[in-house]
């Protein structure tokens, strides 16, 4: 198989009439990686990569592929392959003539087409149902075909858009690790699109995460959840409760924010933040769920604060617990299920504390709507 | 998006010699088998009536003649307008609104049938029973229908044999057969358009509205009839056009006395050999049936886009 | 409530009985007189069953000629009409929406303008053509078949079109951006990917197509020129001189329908058992009482019945002679004949100063010479039903199809779900 080879998105603008789909996006995707875009829909990630693809061409910049700029290049001539959201299987045609299809438009012989699909069927674990047309297959089946499909045409870039999004959980949860397998064998370049940060975060060498056509954070997966660049990312991956206030003082990589309703609490400031965040700055501050815990010591301090539980809800290996701060703070505070029963009752006040070092504090800005 | 780039656009979708097939069929469609000939035969409608050596000479005018001729009549004539010929366009339209509302009376309670009910075999009997008279050919039913109606046909012969006239009844003359055969040959245009939109109507609405107590004429009234708008519409256009302009039924089944405006321009074709007036004559037909269609339309507001869904 | 649904039923009852009286019973009617003996088609009274007209019509060149004809004529215009609905249809996704609405209204006009209005303007117009051109008259532009072609495609595309549009509507435009995106031309992907998914649709808007040409009178009758079809001719014959034999044609075209119809359904109804199959239900019915295609298959059970009853009445057609019968008839009527002139002479006796009356007695007597042609030539009866059999080229289309797939969908679907329900577990 190809190595894999990097694509670049330089400066890319993509326009629809007046309405700014893609903007500024500057992304270097090195070779045999396994690249997320991850997103809420409608904010340009599949703009992007129809753009990578060649079914659309960017309005400004430029999109190289193995540094090759494609501008002109249209998608058949493209060393991409594309897996659809809805797969697109050709309905007509059996399993094996699908994975074939693009060696079929080259004129390649019948039987060297039908060896190819055999090997590509083995390597997908569906050997013998090459004759089967692909209504007759399941949709864990029809995943893999489409992705053989696409390996068959020997892509230096695979592109994935929410392939996944149509499986139940148990399968998607399956698939992911079999991409991810897939991926290390072949040792192409994956560009994968997705809402599912869970998806993003197990599969992904690097997640680029998006906001209406920006492109806010491209970083790992740990980069991302841990040190968010924006009050975007923190909220959108993973869940976060959100401190809004000022900043009372910073102390090198600490920073004490005066909260609105919570009073005045300690965190660590995100890495894009350093330096940027002053004194008298408005911020936001971001307490994971899993990351608060009840204090034994019920003494005020810069890592604690006290809230009245409202009601909770039973996940299996984790408790999640609503309260409420004061003036009507709602806060979620996350359990690990360790089998004693530990899980505090509706009504009673309790002082939660957290690691300053696992908050982040950010400068304001727009959160993820839910 | 500017009509140079649509192009460029068109033909790196499609491939130059695919695209260029398409463009080349389409435009022959409309272009030379839609719109030049009815404008050629608009053209011809304003020309005087001359033998083919003169045509293109200096005889060869333009001249309203032929409209004139539908309206006040030959010069010279005993009556200011041309009763007959006038008298026969407004009967054809009156009768085939009355052929149009016939059929709507008769197949809306079907189509409603049809289309609330959900499926199985004896529906889709029904549905095959709708399509089989549609395949016989037009003269063939038509011809049926005289076969029914006739002096010695099979109702005279019944009506006689029970003794309730004494004498065959002249339906032909009445134009009882008439009637009773253009309401039968485009029944279905009617049936199927408010079919397919009944069909599409969810049944909770009407649920809703009987268990709110709505009497079945007012669910018709406030829920059915808006929702199958489109398709009643389509159903009457199609219904009313193909009425109008009619031929062979009223060719077969029509009384001695009574003419379709389509065999006034049949006559002028075939048997008076003026073609121009013919065509004038056709014109009139084609444009008073198009001003009725789109008043019709504007005034129940649906848009020519529902046509044939 | 009881009450009044059995009520409601009555009256839905009724209603459709008198629905399909008035839709079916025309026909009916007409099928009957097919098979009565009297020279002007009529069912009541019943003289005699005779298979008489169907010789007729097999021995009618002019009728022969316009089915010839007619064939010519439809296979052109399916051409035609196929193409450009086709190519149509694969505009209007793609037109420029601004026109888009523009575009629909002049290619669904057609099907709205009159047909007599379509018929004199393919005449008028091509003859224009051809004096411009300065061709002498009877050219090509001046061909009926020509002209009749262009006339009937004018309007007849636009109801292809429509199909079309149904179809491409449910089109996964993906597909052909798949096709692209694993190397395909845009040309191959129309080759490869579009054209197939529209083929049923191609078949049934050939089928409608043909029907439509086959049975236009409007527009024909201004086009035709030298060359008849079957329904200018038959058009003709209802108009100027009736004999059963039309009704014979029209028999012949009803259970060729009935036929076609039945045996669409049947393929429907297999497709839809092969589909059935195919989920993961795998409902396998323990015995097997009847042949697959039977259960649950009305229609096929009908068509069996449809066939056996059709050889059954060749083989009565081929040995039973109407000849005794019409005699007995002639004879009968020359007895009421006697009687009635009889009566009238007695009658005039009596009333000799009046003025003569004879009224009725002169109908009678048109009657009695009716059943003068007679040749129940038994290979002629045979030669009736070749027309018929060119007629089926129309619902070949779809009578062709079941042929496909079934045999696979019988077997290898019902234990295949299994099949695929098991494969996920042993990968984990």
């Amino acid at each position: 198989m190809t190595k894999g080879v990097d694509v670049d998105l330089e400066d890319v603008w993509i326009r629809f009439g007046d309405f700014v789909a893609v903007r500024e996006a500057n992304v270097n995707i090195k070779g045999g990686e396994f690249f997320s875009f991850l997103g809420p829909s409608g904010c340009g990630k599949t703009t992007i990569l129809r753009s990578v693809s060649g079914f659309l061409e960017p309005s400004q910049g430029k999109v190289k592929i193995g540094g090759k700029d494609m501008a002109g290049i249209g998608p058949n001539k493209r060393p991409t392959a594309l897996i659809f959201q809805n797969l697109a299987l050709f309905p007509l045609m059996k399993v094996w003539e699908n994975i074939t299809f693009s060696l079929e438009v080259k004129g390649i012989g019948k039987a060297e087409r039908r060896k190819r699909a055999d090997e590509l069927l083995d390597m997908i674990a569906l050997p013998d149902q090459g004759e089967k047309l692909p209504s007759e297959l399941s949709g864990g089946q029809k995943q893999r075909v489409a992705i053989a499909r696409a390996l068959c045409a020997e892509p230096d870039v695979l592109l994935l858009d929410e392939p996944l999004s149509a499986l139940d959980l148990k399968l998607r949860q399956h698939m992911r690790t079999e991409l991810r397998e897939i991926q290390q064998r072949v040792g192409i370049t994956f560009i994968y699109i997705t809402h599912d940060q869970g998806e993003a975060l197990t599969m992904s060498d690097n997640v680029a995460v998006m906001r209406a056509g920006i492109i806010d954070q491209v970083a790992t997966g740990h980069r991302i959840y841990n040190d968010p660049a924006t009050p975007f990312v923190a909220s959108f991956v993973g869940e976060n409760n959100v401190f809004r206030g000022t900043v009372k003082s910073v102390d090198g990589d600490m920073a004490l924010v005066s909260t609105n309703r919570t009073g005045e609490l300690l965190s660590r400031i995100a890495t894009s933040a350093k330096g940027k965040l002053k004194v008298g700055d408005s911020a936001m501050m971001f307490i994971r769920p899993e990351a608060c815990n009840i204090a034994e010591d019920t003494s005020p301090a810069v890592n604690r604060f006290s809230a009245v539980v409202k009601h909770e809800e039973f996940e299996g290996q984790i408790y999640n617990v609503f309260l409420e701060g004061s003036e009507g703070k709602e806060i979620k505070m996350s359990l690990v299920n360790i089998g004693k029963q530990r899980a505090p009752a509706v009504g009673n006040e309790l002082m939660l504390e957290y690691e300053p070092q696992q908050a982040v504090v950010l400068p304001a800005g727009e959160l993820a709507s839910e | 998006m500017n009509i140079a780039r649509f192009f460029r656009n068109y033909f790196t979708r499609n491939g130059i010699g695919l695209g260029t097939f398409l463009l080349v069929a389409v435009l022959f469609w409309v272009v030379v088998l839609i719109i030049l000939p009815q404008l050629s035969m608009l053209d011809f409608s304003f020309r005087h009536h001359l033998p083919p050596p003169e045509m293109g000479g200096p005889k060869d005018t333009y001249t309203l003649e032929h409209y004139k001729y539908l309206v006040l009549g030959a010069p010279g004539a005993d009556t200011s307008y041309n009763v007959v010929d006038l008298g026969v366009f407004g009967r054809t339209l009156l009768a085939a609104f009355f052929v149009t509302i016939l059929d709507l009376v008769l197949c809306y309670p079907l189509a409603y049938y049809l289309g609330q009910s959900k499926g199985g075999g004896f529906i889709r009997v029904l549905v095959l029973l709708l399509i089989i008279p549609y395949w016989v050919n037009e003269i063939l039913r038509a011809f049926a229908f005289r076969i029914i109606f006739g002096d010695s046909g099979l109702i005279n012969e019944m009506l006689l044999a029970m003794g309730l006239v004494d004498s065959p009844i002249d339906f032909i003359r009445a134009n009882v057969a008439l009637y009773a055969g253009l309401g039968y040959a485009y029944i279905l245009l009617m049936i199927f358009p408010i079919y397919n939109v009944i069909e599409s109507l969810d049944r909770n609405q009407i649920e809703a509205a009987r268990d709110m107590g709505a009497p079945w004429w007012r669910i018709h009234w406030r829920v059915v009839i808006p929702y199958a708008k489109p398709g009643i519409s389509s159903g009457c256009t199609m219904v009313f056009m193909l009425t109008a302009g009619a031929l062979a039924a009223p060719q077969i089944l029509g009384g001695p006395s009574s003419l379709w405006f389509t065999q006034i321009i049949y006559q002028w074709f075939n048997q008076g050999g003026n073609w121009p007036r013919g065509a004038a004559f056709a014109i009139v037909l084609l444009v008073t049936c198009i001003i009725i269609v789109l008043s019709t339309m504007r005034l129940f507001k649906v848009r020519i886009g529902d046509i044939g869904k | 409530m009881k009450a009044e649904n059995v009520f409601l039923k009555i009256i839905l009852g009724a209603y459709l009985a008198v629905f399909f009286g008035y839709l079916l019973g025309p026909l009916i009617v007409m099928s009957i007189t097919a098979f009565n003996s009297p020279s002007f088609p009529k069912m009541t009274p019943w003289e005699c069953l005779t298979f008489e007209w169907f010789d007729v019509l097999a021995n009618d060149t002019r009728i022969l000629n316009g089915i010839e004809n007619s064939l010519i004529v439809g296979v052109g215009t399916v051409f035609l009409s196929v193409i450009m609905g086709l190519a149509a249809a694969l505009l209007l996704t793609q037109i420029w929406p601004k026109l888009r609405a523009t575009y629909y209204t002049v290619v669904i006009a057609p099907i709205l303008i009159p047909g007599v209005v379509l018929g004199i303007s393919t005449l008028v117009f091509w003859d224009r053509i051809s004096v411009m051109l300065g061709m002498e008259t009877g050219g090509i532009l001046h061909n009926g078949i020509f002209l009749t072609i262009l006339g009937q495609s004018t309007f007849i595309a636009s109801y292809c079109m429509l199909v079309f549009v149904a179809r491409l509507q449910r089109f996964d435009t993906d597909l052909t951006e798949a096709a692209l995106d694993l190397g395909a031309t845009h040309v191959q992907a129309f080759w490869k990917i579009l054209l197939p998914f529209m083929k049923p649709a191609i078949g049934s808007a050939a089928v409608l197509a043909f029907l439509a040409s086959f049975e236009n009178y409007n527009t024909t009758t201004f086009t035709f020129g030298k060359f008849p079809t079957l329904t200018i001719e038959l058009a003709q014959k209802v108009r100027y001189g009736i004999n059963p034999s039309i009704s014979s044609l029209a028999f012949i075209i009803i259970v060729l329908t009935i036929i076609g119809a039945l045996a669409y359904e049947v393929y429907r109804r297999r497709q839809q058992l092969a589909l059935a199959n195919g989920a993961p239900v795998g409902a396998i019915s323990s015995g097997f009482q009847l042949p697959r295609i039977f259960r649950r298959n009305p229609a096929a059970v009908i068509l069996v019945l449809l066939a056996l009853g059709g050889f059954s009445t060749i083989w009565f057609a081929q040995t039973y002679s109407p000849d005794v019968c019409k005699m007995d008839v002639r004879e009968q009527k020359r007895l009421i004949q006697e009687e009635r002139i009889k009566a009238i002479q007695e009658k005039r006796q009596l009333e000799m100063q009046q003025k003569q009356q004879q009224g009725t007695g002169v109908l009678g007597g048109s009657k009695s010479d009716a059943p003068a042609a007679q040749s129940p030539g038994q290979g002629a009866f045979g030669n009736v039903f070749k027309p018929g059999n060119l007629d089926k080229t129309t619902t070949e289309p779809k009578a062709d199809k079941p042929a496909q797939s079934p045999g696979k969908g019988a077997f290898g679907d019902v234990f295949a779900p299994n099949n695929l329900d098991k494969t996920p577990p042993k990968e984990d």
